[in-house]
């Protein structure tokens, strides 16, 4: 989830630390502070689930890829950076086998809509 | 100086008859990456007599989600001013940064109606829908029945031959995701292939194209009439069929699966063609659905882009692509028949 969320987290804590200021006019408070709770609500849903889904994906990715290995560093900023590798490499090969292998095909698209499950927030419109 | 006592001497300099400008009522308006909204009241003397206005300043935020020209915008909402299609008044644009620090139009405010899409699924709205899907469709079908030469647009907007418009388009927003994208991604690419192999016909004619005509971007009443169009930020000119693929982007059916969150999708089409004058071709009008996926996904990315590269740290700029770009992953998928 880009921006990471610990940026996030760390910059939405400055913003309500500036809002508790008196002065603030009160239609700035509230857009502010409504944005930050809705931010929170979404970090805290995703957060809970990042390494574990993580993880999945990526091993799911790397059977797509005929790929070995799998996660040993299972802290956030490097397991993202693998889910990032392994779905640049599944665009370029899912553009290689587009209508040449129908069974692979199939599985990639299959991986990629229960990716978007995997990554549901909070009243998704979709 | 404050910001209201910057506005007033601004405004003064442009009504030289009006006395005791007084700027106040500032408040922001929430939501709103592409530009900073604020209303404010005006309120001035001139010939003796005291006199006020609701106005609205739109002023450009230090980084922006999507990167657009205020002129065109604001040349857009006066070419239709006083039209079949309704948009508030423009008064002035200000493509300096000296007197508020960055760009800004000022006009006037539309007020007493709403604009928030949630409020539609609540009373006393609900049962405004059939009359709401019949204005939203109908004014998007006179915008491109409109003609852009008459209105004057020709003049301020990038000309387009008809056989080029969806390359423009595509090209532009998949570069903007060239830059942009701080993370691969899969299903867009797909999707891009897919409307690079399969290129829809040109245009029926070529038509102004709003570039962002949703619900939530116009002002709506308990009866279900529109009163005035907003944002007008991505307008240009281009295949008509592009304004109506936007408002099919499963992402703004607001979870209702209807189009717009109103009424289903052929409805939508058949008072689109019966205003427009025009036909919605269904394989057309797929490909610039699912070019508007796309195209969405490239403003959530623009926008996460804009807070990680630290030009706007404002917490709208993490909602959406936070909320919206795997929801926009997902109604890629869905129009694609993969969900």
């Amino acid at each position: 989830m880009k921006p990471n969320v610990s940026d996030v987290l760390m910059e939405l804590s400055a913003l309500v630390a500036r809002n508790a200021a008196p002065d603030i006019p009160p239609t700035d408070r509230a857009g502010a502070l409504g944005l930050t709770a809705a931010l929170l609500a979404i970090a805290g849903r995703r957060w809970d689930d990042a390494a574990h889904n993580l993880v999945h994906e990526n091993r799911e990715l790397r059977k797509l890829l005929g790929l070995s290995g799998q996660d040993d560093d299972l802290r956030i900023p490097a397991l993202t950076g693998e889910n990032a590798r392994l779905r640049a490499m599944l665009i370029n090969r899912h553009a290689e086998i587009e209508g040449k292998d129908q069974q692979l095909e199939d599985a990639i698209w299959a991986e990629l809509a229960a990716s978007t499950v995997r990554r549901l927030t909070p009243g998704s419109p979709v | 100086m404050s910001l209201e006592g910057r506005l007033a001497a601004y405004i003064s300099g442009r009504l030289p008859q009006a006395q005791n400008v007084v700027v106040d009522r500032l408040a922001r308006i929430s939501g709103g990456a592409s530009r900073e909204t604020y209303r404010f009241r005006l309120s001035w003397t001139e010939a003796g007599a005291g006199r006020s206005r609701a106005l609205i300043l739109r002023r450009d935020p230090p980084a922006s989600l999507i990167d657009t020209e205020r002129r065109i915008e604001f040349e857009a909402y006066r070419a239709f001013f006083g039209s079949d299609v309704p948009v508030p008044e423009m008064l002035w644009l200000e493509e300096e940064s000296g007197p508020l620090d960055h760009p800004f139009f000022i006009a006037a405010e539309i007020e007493g109606f709403q604009a928030a899409p949630a409020l539609l699924w609540t009373e006393p709205y609900l049962a405004c829908h059939p009359k709401l899907a019949d204005r939203k469709w109908t004014i998007l079908g006179q915008i491109a029945r409109a003609d852009p030469e008459a209105l004057g647009l020709t003049r301020v907007m990038e000309p387009v031959a008809p056989a080029d418009c969806w390359s423009r388009e595509l090209g532009y927003w998949e570069q903007v995701l060239d830059e942009d994208e701080a993370e691969p991604l899969p299903i867009i690419r797909a999707a891009i292939r897919w409307l690079r192999a399969n290129p829809p016909p040109p245009p029926q004619r070529i038509t102004v194209v709003h570039g962002d005509y949703r619900t939530g971007n116009f002002l709506f009443d308990t009866a279900g009439e529109i009163h005035g169009v907003l944002d007008w930020e991505m307008a240009h000119l281009g295949d008509p069929l592009e304004d109506l693929g936007w408002g099919f982007n499963p992402v703004w059916s607001f979870g209702r699966g209807q189009a717009g969150g109103l009424v289903p999708d052929h409805q939508a089409v058949a008072i689109w063609e019966r205003s427009s004058g025009l036909r919605a071709d269904p394989d057309a009008l797929y490909w610039w659905t699912l070019f508007n996926c796309v195209k969405g996904q490239a403003i959530w990315v623009s926008s996460a882009r804009a807070w990680i590269d630290g030009g706007n740290r404002e917490p709208i700029m993490v909602y959406p692509p936070w909320a919206l770009q795997n929801a926009q992953d997902r109604a890629t998928l869905k129009v694609m028949g993969r969900l």
